[in-house]
């Protein structure tokens, strides 16, 4: 059985790395009372809190944490009109605090996910492995049995070619669950007493031009080389899908990473994942999604990108465009989705304008 | 969801390039001996082998290979290409092989790892190359598909190679093992993963299994290095087979796994020493690699024997005119399909 660690002061590392460097981005509907247990690890980065749902309702966070808030009225206030690429009432406003952050990385977690123990009974760090695979570089073009050969005890083997142990940059480091594991509505009915509790000791990169889902809960990356790709979608209130924001930022973002020559890692670090959802819930906001799947995934394993796409701004307007050319006669949501996307990038833009865009005249 | 198979669908092969297997063959005992092994003796080991008791085993030698191969082929079965000839005699469906110098590892319960039966677990469950799950093998128990993963594709493939992984001496090769000399695999990763369609990776022949009747030709002994020695690392030959074999199952949609079992793999040799030859091995890959990156087999090529053909044709092509050695490889890789025709899918027994 596997269970939530509790001693984690004695796991907190004597220096927060990258502290000013990274921001940690939350949704929250309910409240953060999880950040108790996260203390130790998140109480010296600064919190990004995307407050979803009622906007009057106040969420406290508990004392000691150093955070900026953002409900509705915010998003909308400092949007405008382009607040409409932003989701309401589903996690996926998230990507909202990708946005406004000032910072070079980010790590995001859900309300419901705690510190998972290893094997030995230690609490984990998860932002500590996080940014340790950030920061190494990672192997997208051809696959290390060792799985990441850059982790303490491991090497590439036999037969890796010299010439690709320098790697590429990581963009994305994605973490996976104990306890509840990320399935969807249809397995989860079908084994409602499914647990996850294999720790499996790798972190590895997800080789070139293979896709994979991308689970939110647990995520990193270099906001300075993927951000944009990071766009969570339309989801929730009023729109016909949920549970695949994450799903579509990691497609989206996959193919961007492969065209540009970035790295994405998956495995450690784990988390504790506390709640199951509700599956019946999770079956109608999905089922539209399952199918649509079906014509998704091919889209995305199709795509290529132009060489003139050399930003991740140019190759997402470019997929978006390729969106609204393919995926519309799926269903007209995906019309609204690639008006979004393009809205998404206008917005980012805006916010995090580059040196020679800044109005004021001083360098950024 | 996996298929049943019997004991006598298996055939253990083991490449002898010890003289003495008494410590190996008792280690592995437990494990081994329900099953019919081949064990093929190098044919540059001059001394008698010592075998225990208590097995059902054909052992073959060099005047089997001789009788069976003659002087019609280029191909070369000394050193750890001594058990390709294993390959090439075995009537099994699946077959299973660790090096001489591997014994049973631990788990990370403190239990003794039952190689065969994961490596038959990972044959007889499906592959699936078309889309990475988070959660890796989804046949394992107490895994499934993730959510995201796309249902079409949630029956997968046919696995036709499972690939090991080895505690202790890991299979680096002699630069970083020069590099690292007390380094030593403790990791246990307990994961089985499917090695994504089009990616290539270096397959380790030291602790591998197969399906011989879906791609057996596809592992072959045709590559060998001028220096080449008895040290893994002074090879290079499961590397280029293992490059082969992946090509080939890309092509006819059959699965790849990595990961358990682990063996246990005894600390020999001098990497320092091993290193004036290996860097043969090192500039080599450096070609290779790209030309399995763009090699292409055309759609008719539907049967591994097939995909060796073209895959020879296009090494004589696009590999042959940098370096004599691809051409006798292409050579070499032909001579191999041509054995297995006539010897490998009729009827054979040791000589008397």
């Amino acid at each position: 059985m596997v269970e939530p660690a509790t001693a984690t002061q004695a796991a907190a590392p004597a220096v927060a790395q990258l502290k000013d460097e990274l921001d940690i981005v939350i949704p929250t509907i309910r409240n953060l009372d999880f950040l108790e247990m996260w203390r130790p690890f998140f109480q010296p980065y600064h919190l990004i809190i995307v407050q979803d749902g009622d906007p009057s309702k106040t969420i406290k966070v508990p004392d000691g944490f150093d955070y900026e808030l953002y409900n509705r009225n915010d998003i909308n206030r400092i949007l405008g009109p382009k607040a409409s690429c932003i989701s309401f009432k589903d996690s996926a406003c998230r990507c909202f605090g990708y946005m406004v952050s000032k910072k070079k990385y980010i790590f995001t977690i859900d309300d419901d996910c705690f510190v998972a123990k290893d094997p030995s009974g230690k609490a984990i760090n998860a932002l500590e492995q996080h940014i340790k695979n950030l920061l190494s570089p990672s192997t997208p073009f051809f696959f290390n049995t060792l799985y990441d050969p850059y982790r303490e005890g491991a090497d590439f083997v036999r037969g890796y070619p010299f010439s690709l142990r320098e790697g590429v940059p990581t963009a994305v480091s994605h973490g996976l669950w104990l306890n509840i594991p990320d399935y969807d509505a249809p397995t989860q009915l079908v084994k409602p007493l499914e647990r996850n509790t294999r720790f499996v000791d790798a972190v590895l990169t997800i080789p070139k031009g293979t896709l994979f889902p991308m689970c939110g809960m647990n995520l990193a990356f270099d906001r300075e080389l993927i951000g944009p790709a990071m766009y969570f979608g339309l989801m929730g209130d009023g729109q016909p899908i949920g549970r695949y924001d994450d799903m579509w930022a990691g497609w989206c973002m996959k193919v961007i990473c492969d065209h540009l020559g970035l790295g994405v890692k998956t495995g450690l670090p784990y988390i504790y994942h506390s709640k199951a959802s509700n599956p019946f819930v999770n079956l109608r906001k999905e089922y539209k999604g399952i199918y649509w799947q079906e014509e998704i995934i091919p889209f995305f394993q199709q795509a290529v990108l132009p060489k003139e796409c050399t930003s991740v701004q140019k190759c997402y307007i470019e997929l978006a465009k390729q969106v609204k050319e393919k995926l519309s006669k799926v269903d007209p949501y995906f019309d609204k989705l690639a008006e979004a996307m393009v809205t998404w990038i206008e917005a980012w833009d805006e916010l995090n304008p580059t040196a020679a865009a800044v109005p004021d005249g001083k360098a950024k | 969801m996996s298929i049943p198979v019997k004991d006598d669908e298996i055939d253990i092969v083991i490449g002898a390039l010890h003289a003495d297997l008494t410590s190996f063959m008792n280690a592995w005992r437990p494990i081994f001996t329900r099953f019919h092994l081949i064990i093929v003796k190098d044919p540059d080991l001059k001394e008698e082998l010592r075998i225990p008791e208590g097995f059902n085993l054909d052992v073959y030698k060099k005047p089997d290979i001789d009788h069976v191969v003659g002087t019609s082929t280029s191909i070369i079965f000394s050193g750890y290409s001594c058990r390709y000839f294993g390959y090439l005699v075995s009537r099994k469906k699946y077959i299973v092989s660790v090096d001489d110098d591997c014994l049973p590892a631990k788990d990370n319960k403190g239990f003794l790892v039952d190689a065969v039966a994961q490596h038959i677990t990972n044959l007889t469950t499906p592959a699936t190359p078309f889309f990475f799950n988070t959660l890796y093998d989804p046949f394992t128990e107490g895994a499934d598909f993730v959510r995201g993963y796309p249902f079409s594709l949630r029956s997968g493939v046919t696995c036709a190679l499972s690939c090991g992984l080895w505690h202790n001496l890991a299979d680096y090769d002699a630069p970083t093992q020069a590099l690292k000399p007390e380094e030593r695999n403790s990791r246990y990763v307990d994961a089985v993963l499917t090695v994504p369609a089009k990616t290539l990776m270096p397959i380790s022949g030291i602790n591998i299994a197969f399906n011989r009747d879906a791609v057996g030709p596809a592992l072959l002994p045709c590559l060998r290095l001028a220096g080449e020695g008895k040290f893994r690392w002074e090879t290079m030959e499961d590397i280029w087979s293992g490059m082969c074999v992946k090509v080939i199952c890309d092509h006819l949609g059959l699965g790849v796994k990595t990961g358990l079992p682990y063996v246990w793999r005894n600390d020999r040799g001098d990497a320092i020493a091993s290193l004036r030859k290996e860097w043969e091995g090192v500039k080599m890959m450096e070609e290779v690699v790209p030309f399995f990156q763009l090699v292409r087999l055309p759609q008719e090529a539907t049967t591994a024997e097939d995909c060796v053909v073209e895959v020879a044709n296009a090494v004589k092509e696009k590999l042959g005119p940098k370096d004599p050695m691809f051409a006798r490889t292409a050579k070499a890789m032909l001579d191999w399909v041509k054995l297995w025709k006539s010897v490998g899918v009729s009827s054979y027994s040791p000589g008397a």
